[in-house]
């Protein structure tokens, strides 16, 4: 008696585990359809990116919108600081220097941003408009 | 109150964005702060006229000179507070009204915008530290234009101006989502011209109206300015706060520039 009960404890926890490893399954299906899906927005963004003229295109405030909001806080911070380090950014936006230097390098690489050194120091910034250089 | 610069902003035309503002303004100035009034409604400056009274001569520069770096913070600002016998300052500056001058702003790039966002920057900080300005107000042209959304991106809050009209609240909505949520800027909203005989809020308290925008919305409402027929019969140029201090469209704006102290 005490050993059909046990098997019956048995399948039932067997059952159990079936299930749970089957939502897991549903879990990681859906988990994959959406790192796909962030792959795909990631590759469009970087296509159009990479499809854009980098000479004469400064990043103006509605052009903003479409960049990612890590890139969109750091620009926003060089309009306010207008030349200013990875540091000098950090401490506008409140993030970690690290990332800061990070993300102006990689506005650097798409054309938006310019970045000079003096001495020690690498200073990033956006160049001023052909008609203002005069 | 710490130093400032909110911009007045609309999704569409005829919200009363620069009686508020211009009102506002000459509030502070009046509770003996140093306030400031800059006109960055480029396309169809109005604060040229509002304030012709007190300019003797054609100001010698305007904000597009300004922006064009064609003269100095210094220059570009106007004091008018002895014109209006405020306890505190009122310094403003103006947009060209002429026909050239609006064609030319019209024309300029994506890039020229850039440097203007940056000059917007400067001109505040200057204002802020060595003018020792306390509030700046800016306002700005309706809907999303380069002059709009610099004015945002340079404020520490927007006040986002709208009617109970289903266009101006559908507007406005589209406006917080796309805009100034994405580009994470503090933005409030004031309710202007309420009416509570309109149909859909028959009998609705300002309090009710306020809560109902404000789910709808998913933004704080700073006020709920009534309907007052005297007022929109009046000149726009006159200046409420000056010429009739004790109207109730005057108590309304005194309100709000209560809770902004508050918020600073």
């Amino acid at each position: 008696m005490t050993e059909d009960v046990s098997n019956a404890e048995q399948s039932e926890i067997l059952g159990r585990t079936f299930s749970l490893f089957q939502l897991i399954s549903q879990q990681l299906d859906q988990l994959i359809r959406m790192s796909e899906k962030l792959l795909e927005t990631q590759n469009q963004f970087l296509t159009s990116v990479n499809n854009r003229s980098v000479e004469g295109f400064p990043p103006d405030t509605l052009s903003l919108l479409t960049l990612p909001s890590s890139l969109r806080k750091t620009v926003m911070a060089l309009y306010k600081l207008q030349k200013a380090t990875a540091e000098d950014i950090a401490a506008e936006t409140k993030r970690l220097r690290g990332m800061e230097s990070a993300w102006a390098n990689q506005l650097v690489r798409m054309g938006y941003l310019k970045k000079v050194r003096e001495g020690r120091r690498v200073y990033f910034y956006i160049e001023p408009a052909p008609e203002m250089k005069k | 109150m710490k130093a400032k610069a909110i911009s007045i902003h609309s999704a569409r035309g005829g919200t009363g964005k620069t009686v508020i503002a211009t009102n506002l303004a000459m509030i502070l100035a009046k509770k003996g702060l140093s306030a400031g009034l800059l006109d960055l409604d480029f396309r169809a400056p109005s604060l040229n006229a509002i304030f012709s009274n007190a300019l003797r001569d054609k100001p010698k520069f305007w904000l597009n000179d300004y922006l064009n770096g064609q003269c100095t913070e210094e220059q570009v600002m106007i004091d008018v507070s002895r014109n209006y016998n405020v306890e505190g300052e009122l310094l403003i500056g103006l947009a060209n009204p002429g026909v050239e001058a609006i064609r030319s702003i019209l024309n300029k790039s994506s890039a020229w915008e850039v440097t203007a966002v940056k000059k917007m920057f400067a001109l505040l900080c200057k204002l802020f530290t060595e003018m020792e300005v306390d509030c700046c107000l800016l306002d700005t042209s309706p809907g999303i234009q380069y002059s709009s959304i610099n004015s945002a991106v340079s404020s520490d809050l927007t006040i986002a101006v709208t009617t109970m009209d289903s266009l101006d609240l559908g507007g406005t909505e589209n406006m917080l989502a796309n805009l100034y949520d994405a580009l994470s800027r503090k933005t409030v909203v004031l309710v202007n011209k309420y009416s509570p005989e309109t149909r859909t809020f028959k009998g609705e308290p300002p309090e009710a109206v306020a809560s109902r925008v404000e789910n709808a919305l998913k933004h704080p409402v700073i006020g709920v300015i009534p309907c007052f027929c005297d007022v929109l019969q009046r000149e726009r140029a006159s200046i409420m706060a000056v010429y009739d201090p004790k109207h109730p469209f005057v108590g309304k704006i005194e309100e709000i520039a209560k809770k902004l102290e508050e918020m600073f």
